[in-house]
């Protein structure tokens, strides 16, 4: 192996050295971080996270941008636990509501999520809305729904918990026989959604497309392409991910509130930018955006483990995410 | 054009690298935040304590107060839930991957802590919850689970207990001699827990103390000072000196109502009506300084940080926490109730 080869190697796994540096960094710093307890924190912390990014990605990719997923992740959470307490709960949200089966309100939710997807890709392919303006929008907007649904009578705004354990147990369950060598569920849906997105974005036609429209919306035009038909789905496939993991969210805390979600486009946005997606458009790949992720759980939870103080963890955090834009642009002005 | 790149790579890296040396040496000569991990503590028990949010006033004073408490009783880990329960429950996981003696937690949905507990317990970790009270039925899922806070109720009865003092001290209180207490209710949010508690039991306070009361005007004024000065003119224009005692359930309305008050020529020469508020703010002890305001009551951060600590500790170190090694007194096997204190000019250092 000679030099050049090592700096091509280098600067094309950046993000992966990065993440390696992270961890020895904490490592030495604390040596009990090294443990296969803290790996599988990590991967149930990156779970949501992941899907929520992983949907960030479509729509960055195509050039546009979602300021809507942490609010559709607060609907799509108030929804689900809405429908799925425990029948001897005293402060139900349907109090005449039965044990319906946990699938309807999980696909309900999702469902609620693709459609305000949906409105998202139409006002902005349709109406011709910046992406930032038009999602800035729903936004707001869905906050006031959701708002609206979480005040209803009986609930009047009251946190909404007594969740079922079986719903409770696709958070916090696992394979396995103790909770220290098992796989959480959570995990395992977090990785069958990361290789559906990976199979989306590399073997299919709206994979093509979507990195077509980002790299040149005029060529992608002119070569025949739907552009508008095709940003519709993917802010619908997106919309419908935000929505899956606003149901895990409830899933894993026991419980949900409107506030649910407030902020997580930001930190999707973060993950995917340190993950080597473009903000431009036209680029990313999904085991970067799940390296980004990662990162970031690597971050809260390393930081917190060697006991940094959480002002300072801010600090990092925005470090890191500038550290990865600067990178990103560098290596953007340097293709042309 | 690659050199460039390899750069970038290095500065990134080395910024990295460099933010977390620079965070963990300034960790280290501070305070004792991260204080579990720097191992020089010796034998005492380490507690994970999670805050909802670090900026709520209230609970930066209770955090303050456990971090002075925990001074040679315990190593505490105090992190920011930011205001969101996921986060929250990371939190929980990383404490219980650290393998802590006991857990503080103040939840940010107090729905959240069944789950909470099942984590706990799955670790035997036991864990102190505090400020905000989860469920009964919660509480009742593992005998290691505590609870340390204030109850509502309270904080009504003493406001009432500080009309009864001031008329029972005032011969001329009774304005127009009839017997009965006259006064205006200025509420806070309606159907919050805290406006109809307050509501109620200051009321409850003067009737059980032998006097009775007459309600002239009761309202909301949504916790605000502007909107109790407005309620407070209204009052004043239907009832004018028939009143004779203003309840507010905070200190804000109070402030209100006082500012209205003065606009009717109270509080020069001997026009004077008593007025009480909630929360011991700064304003408010100002206020009571200036003569203004009767008296307000104190949510104790002080006892509710301290005791939070001490159970927590005795916790950790595998003891069952009684009276006697904790210094609090424990409800029902898993209550400790910090009382509210009646603040009024003779003791406002207490609320500094």
């Amino acid at each position: 192996m000679n030099a050049a080869s090592i700096k091509r190697f280098s600067s094309q796994n950046a993000i992966y050295i990065v993440l390696i540096l992270l961890v020895v960094a904490i490592a030495v710093y604390d040596p009990t971080f090294i443990a296969i307890t803290t790996l599988r924190d990590i991967l149930v912390q990156s779970s949501t996270r992941a899907i929520i990014a992983l949907g960030m990605a479509f729509i960055l990719i195509t050039g546009g941008t979602d300021l809507s997923a942490g609010r559709i992740v607060g609907i799509t959470a108030v929804i689900s636990a809405s429908m799925l307490q425990m029948e001897t709960y005293a402060n139900r949200f349907f109090p005449d509501m039965g044990q319906i089966n946990m699938i309807i309100p999980i696909l309900l939710a999702i469902i609620v999520g693709l459609l305000i997807g949906l409105l998202n890709g139409f006002i902005v392919a349709k109406l011709n809305v910046p992406p930032f303006i038009a999602t800035l929008g729903t936004m707001v907007a869905v906050y006031g729904l959701n708002s609206m649904y979480f005040d209803i009578d009986p609930n009047n705004s009251q946190p909404i918990g007594g969740l079922r354990s079986d719903f409770t147990n696709l958070g916090t369950g696992y394979i396995g026989s103790d909770g220290t060598y098992s796989i959480p569920y959570i995990v395992i849906i977090a990785i069958v959604v990361a290789a559906i997105v990976w199979v989306i974005f590399n073997k299919t036609q709206l994979g093509k497309n979507m990195y077509a429209i980002g790299g040149n919306i005029q060529a992608a035009n002119v070569s025949g392409i739907r552009v508008s038909r095709n940003i519709m789905y993917i802010y619908m496939i997106a919309g419908a991910l935000y929505g899956l993991a606003g149901v895990l969210e409830a899933a894993r805390t026991g419980g949900a509130t409107n506030n649910y979600g407030n902020m997580y486009e930001l930190d999707a946005i973060a993950a995917c930018v340190v993950g080597g997606v473009s903000t431009a458009g036209g680029i990313g790949t999904v085991p970067g955006v799940m390296a980004g992720v990662v990162i970031f759980s690597v971050i809260n939870y390393g930081l917190t483990y060697v006991g940094i103080d959480p002002y300072w963890q801010l600090i990092v955090k925005g470090v890191i995410i500038v550290a990865a834009v600067a990178f990103d642009i560098r290596k953007y002005v340097a293709k042309k | 054009m690659k050199k460039t790149k390899m750069t970038a790579v290095l500065a990134a890296s080395a910024l990295i690298v460099g933010a977390l040396a620079g965070c963990g040496s300034n960790n280290n000569e501070g305070n004792n935040t991260g204080a579990a991990n720097n191992g020089g503590g010796g034998d005492l028990p380490k507690v994970g304590v999670a805050i909802y949010k670090f900026d709520d006033t209230f609970m930066s004073g209770v955090r303050a107060a456990i971090t002075d408490a925990a001074n040679g009783v315990a190593e505490v880990d105090v992190v920011d839930s930011q205001n969101s329960q996921p986060t929250q429950n990371d939190k929980v996981d990383l404490f219980l991957n650290k393998k802590y003696d006991a857990l503080a937690i103040n939840t940010v949905d107090r729905t959240a802590a069944g789950v909470l507990i099942d984590k706990a317990k799955a670790k035997d970790v036991p864990i102190v919850f505090l400020n905000r009270e989860p469920m009964a039925d919660d509480m009742n899922k593992w005998d290691k689970v505590y609870y340390v806070g204030a109850k509502a109720e309270e904080s009504g009865t003493i406001s009432g207990q500080l009309i009864v003092d001031y008329w029972k001290a005032n011969p001329t209180a009774d304005k127009n001699g009839d017997g009965k207490l006259q006064y205006v209710m200025l509420k806070g949010e309606p159907g919050h827990q805290d406006a109809e508690l307050r509501t109620k039991f200051s009321v409850k306070a003067v009737e059980d103390a032998g006097i009775p009361v007459e309600k002239l005007e009761e309202d909301t004024a949504m916790w605000d000072r502007v909107k109790g000065q407005e309620k407070m003119a209204a009052f004043l224009a239907a009832h004018g000196d028939k009143i004779e005692a203003v309840f507010a359930n905070n200190d804000d309305m109070a402030l209100g109502a006082v500012e209205a008050l003065k606009a009717a020529g109270y509080f020069t020469g001997d026009k004077y009506v008593p007025v009480v508020g909630v929360d011991a703010t700064a304003p408010a002890l100002q206020a009571l300084q200036d003569g203004t305001l009767l008296g307000t009551v104190l949510n104790d951060a002080k006892n509710q940080g301290k005791a939070t600590v001490t159970l927590a500790a005795v916790l950790g170190k595998g003891e069952t926490p009684s009276k006697e090694n904790t210094g609090y007194d424990i409800t029902d096997g898993k209550y400790v109730w910090i009382p509210y204190k009646k603040i009024t000019k003779d003791n406002i250092a207490d609320a500094q």
